[in-house]
């Protein structure tokens, strides 16, 4: 292991990761381009390098990507990668409160925090992580989404029924496609353009992105007033008091979701961003500028990539895009990520762990470095900022699959999401369901596949059972507390 | 500095410059062209577009992506060649644009099998008649593995258990895609039957193998090899032995007729010229003649070799009517 940090600072493998972690924060922070797209880009570059550099570049790329997003979500309310959709419900209302440049900062020692408690996990427990990540068959993947989207009618802001209402629009935006559970179209209407379904990006930027442009875009000029850069970055002592206990543990919850293939870091902040709202003392403050809710998304999602990059480096799972990607740039030097890999390129597999810690820290350097002058982003005016966003969402939903289709998407997208806000049903839900019930649909057909249409099965599953549970409690905790409260009235008087 | 003290004087510079950039971009076009008209007709007569079908990364990806740049470095072509990632709806998404682009042979798919998968579940709107192949550059084919600690060592045992207990084992397949056929080719022929669980790529079949929520599931020999000792081989699909694993037996050897050897293969529109077609099966044959692209291909379980666009057409046709078969079976 020490070999392969001094390995990574050798020039050229710094210097790839320092460039790496700074393309990845441009490209994350701009809605419609992605992390992914960023390392389908820069893979033919790596062809010609070794393959230490190539995965230190790669690596870079994938942190500050993940890490970028939460600076258009603050200021701009538009989540730069999906994983940042969360930072948008709490983020957005503290800048509005003029408290951006707290918001940032706040995001930022979380984003980092998350990424340097995972990486203790990575370097430290991967292999006993990924056979426990691998017991996680079908039921328990349906029985923890199930549970994330309880949760979700929890997150719901003001009226539960508009909240439901959004989340089963977006669960039936998901059905389109094809059925990957029989392969077969289902509602595509014989449009061949449709048999791709509606894809996450478009649907995404379309939701947040769009709709916010054409709303300001509306609105009538106004001048924002942005306060004059403090000297010092909000950030105090007593932070590790007020949120150090939220970091850590929405750093573990992402982690943990992280370590399952295809979950991923957009479920992880959701996840760790419901649990904080359920364990505070004051759940109402969420969604109106609550602090812990940016550090609850900001932290998981960091923490979901080391998370993810456990079952990539023991086993060669990859757990999204972006780390088939990383699989493919490692073929390419004839290296197959697998249990193999720490014996055949122990300097790569280890170089991989090192370089997910140092991309973290220079994503610290040179976010906290930058961070007030990203804030003053929103100074410039609202016509030039909203037409270079709105180009990079046209050209980013276009190029997820050079599909122009896509851009149409993102376009009525906009528009739905427009109408929805008008309407007050709240778009957290709809993007959520969007974005699960794919997957838990998907997991229970396998499953009742798996044991022939036997749903008892999920009874004998002791993680399936413990998410079921959960969720159920989730959906009860409201009324027990209703309960208890006369109760505990009582005993005081 | 002082043309940004006006703004006339900056829209013109701005204008100056435009003119320039599109003078040099004119020129950089007619460049290589100019040095006889009498060539204009030549192919490529500019970048030549390489489609796709699925995410970056995976090995369709890579092969496409070396593919060319050896393309480029050894001249093989006068232009330079790109690709783009073009997944989702079975290639549907593919297919379309190639459609939209030129059908000269500047528009070109590098694809496999699953094509035909789509084509046989006529899941697509495209079919046989819409292209026009240009050959294999190489293949491989896939091994059917269980869990290393499995009760099973050999096929036989497998088979042996299958028949007396019908739909007793798990096997991890995406529905409609290449696994769920090599395995029902299988099953048909050994007279078995699994129960399926969805399973939609590579990573979630080991995924689902090694944690012992499915049985049985293909592999691409080189994803299995990567694996060191967690997975059992059983039988390969390919019509030799691979040498990198020698005690794993093939289909035909076990007593079924049975072998499946994904190609990479080139399609260009249907109604490509002759002269364009013949040029860019020139290049790939040269490429994959290459000593690196066959290094490459050794290395992965991949076989280099070149077959023809004719004789790819003949294959892929005969492929094609028996995953018919297949998919009048399991739909």
């Amino acid at each position: 292991m020490l070999d392969a940090f001094i390995q990574l600072f050798e020039l050229q493998n710094i210097l790839f990761l320092v460039l790496g972690t700074a393309l990845g924060i441009v490209v994350g922070a701009i809605p419609g381009l992605t992390a992914s797209m960023l390392i389908a880009l820069t893979l033919p570059l790596t062809f010609h390098m070794d393959p230490v550099s190539a995965v230190t570049l790669l690596i870079g790329e994938y942190v500050g990507g993940i890490s970028g997003g939460l600076i258009t979500a603050i200021l701009l309310r538009m989540p730069g990668t999906p994983a940042s959709i969360v930072t948008t419900f709490d983020g957005y209302p503290m800048a509005q409160q003029n408290k951006a440049e707290r918001a940032l900062a706040l995001g930022i020692m979380a984003s980092v925090v998350g990424g340097i408690i995972s990486w203790f996990f990575l370097a430290g427990m991967s292999p006993a992580l990924a056979e426990f990540a691998l017991q996680f068959g079908p039921w328990e993947y349906f029985a923890l989404v199930v549970m994330a989207l309880v949760m979700l009618a929890v997150l719901a802001q003001g009226s539960l029924a508009k909240g439901l209402l959004a989340a089963a629009l977006g669960m039936a935006f998901a059905i389109p496609g094809i059925d990957s559970s029989i392969g077969q179209a289902r509602l595509t209407f014989g449009n061949s353009a449709l048999l791709t379904g509606f894809g996450l990006l478009p649907v995404l930027i379309g939701a947040f992105a769009i709709s916010q442009v054409i709303r300001d875009a509306c609105a009538p000029q106004m001048t924002q007033k942005v306060p004059v850069p403090q000297k010092r970055l909000p950030i105090f002592g007593s932070d590790v008091k007020t949120h150090g206990l939220n970091m850590i543990r929405s750093s573990v919850i992402g982690t943990w979701i992280g370590l399952l293939p295809g979950i991923g870091a957009n479920i992880a902040a959701l996840v760790s961003y419901s649990t904080a709202k359920q364990v505070s003392n004051e759940p109402e403050k969420f969604g109106k500028g609550h602090e812990p809710g940016v550090v609850a998304g900001e932290a998981a999602n960091n923490a979901s990539i080391g998370g993810a990059l456990i079952p990539l480096i023991t086993m060669g799972i990859p757990g999204s895009v972006t780390e088939a990607i990383l699989i493919g740039a490692l073929t390419i030097h004839n290296l197959q990520p697998g249990p193999l890999l720490f014996q055949n390129a122990p300097e790569v597999a280890y170089g991989i762990i090192a370089a997910y810690l140092v991309a973290n820290v220079i994503m610290l350097l040179m976010m906290w470095g930058a961070v007030k002058y990203i804030a003053q982003v929103v100074r410039i005016p609202r016509s030039a900022l909203l037409s270079v966003v709105l180009v990079f969402c046209v050209v980013g939903s276009y190029a997820v699959n050079s599909n122009f289709t896509d851009v149409w998407v993102m376009v009525a997208f906009g528009i739905i999401g427009l109408g929805l806000e008008a309407a007050r049903v709240p778009l957290g839900p709809f993007v959520i369901g969007f974005v699960l019930s794919p997957i838990a649909e998907e997991q229970l057909r396998a499953s009742l596949m798996m044991t022939d249409g036997d749903v008892t099965e999920i009874l004998s599953r002791p993680y399936a059972l413990l998410f079921l549970i959960l969720a159920v409690l989730t959906v009860a905790w409201p009324a027990v507390v209703a309960r208890l409260k006369p109760a505990r009235k009582e005993e005081m008087k | 500095m002082y043309y940004l003290s006006n703004k006339r004087t900056l829209r013109r510079g701005f204008c100056t410059f435009l003119a320039t950039a599109g003078l040099v971009y004119g020129l950089g076009l007619v460049g290589p062209n100019s040095a006889g008209q009498a060539q204009a007709e030549e192919f490529p007569s500019k970048s030549i577009k390489i489609i796709v079908p699925f995410k970056p990364g995976g090995r369709t990806d890579v092969v496409a992506r070396l593919i060319s740049e050896k393309i480029q470095e050894k001249g093989l072509l006068s232009q330079s060649m790109a690709v783009v990632n073009a997944d989702g709806g079975a290639g549907a998404n593919a297919v379309a644009q190639m459609r939209r682009g030129d059908t000269d042979g500047h528009t070109i798919i590098h694809w496999h099998h699953q094509a035909l998968i789509a084509m046989a579940m006529e899941l697509g709107d495209f079919d046989m008649s819409d292209f026009r192949s240009l050959g294999y550059t190489g293949g491989g084919s896939p091994v059917w593995a269980v869990k290393a600690d499995s009760e099973f060592n050999t096929i036989e045992q497998l088979v042996d258990h299958l028949k007396a207990n019908p739909r007793s084992l798990v096997e991890a397949v995406g529905i409609g895609t290449i696994p769920h056929f090599v395995g029902g080719m299988f099953a048909n022929a050994a007279g078995f039957e699994t129960r399926y669980v969805t399973a939609n790529s590579g990573a979630d079949r080991l995924r689902l193998l090694l944690g012992g929520n499915a049985d049985i599931a293909l592999f691409a020999a080189s994803e299995y090899l990567a694996q060191g000792d967690g997975l059992k081989a059983l039988v390969y699909f390919g019509r030799e032995r691979l040498p990198e694993m020698p005690d794993v037996p093939t289909a035909t050897e076990a007593g079924y007729d049975v072998s499946w050897t994904n190609p990479n293969w080139w399609l260009a529109p249907a109604d490509t010229p002759d002269a364009a077609a013949e040029a860019l099966s020139a290049a790939l044959e040269a490429a994959i003649n290459d000593p690196e692209i066959a290094d490459y291909f050794r290395n992965n379980t991949l076989e280099p070799y070149w077959m023809s666009g004719a004789d790819a057409r003949a294959d892929a046709e005969n492929v094609l009517v028996r995953l018919k078969k297949v998919a009048e079976t399991i739909q």
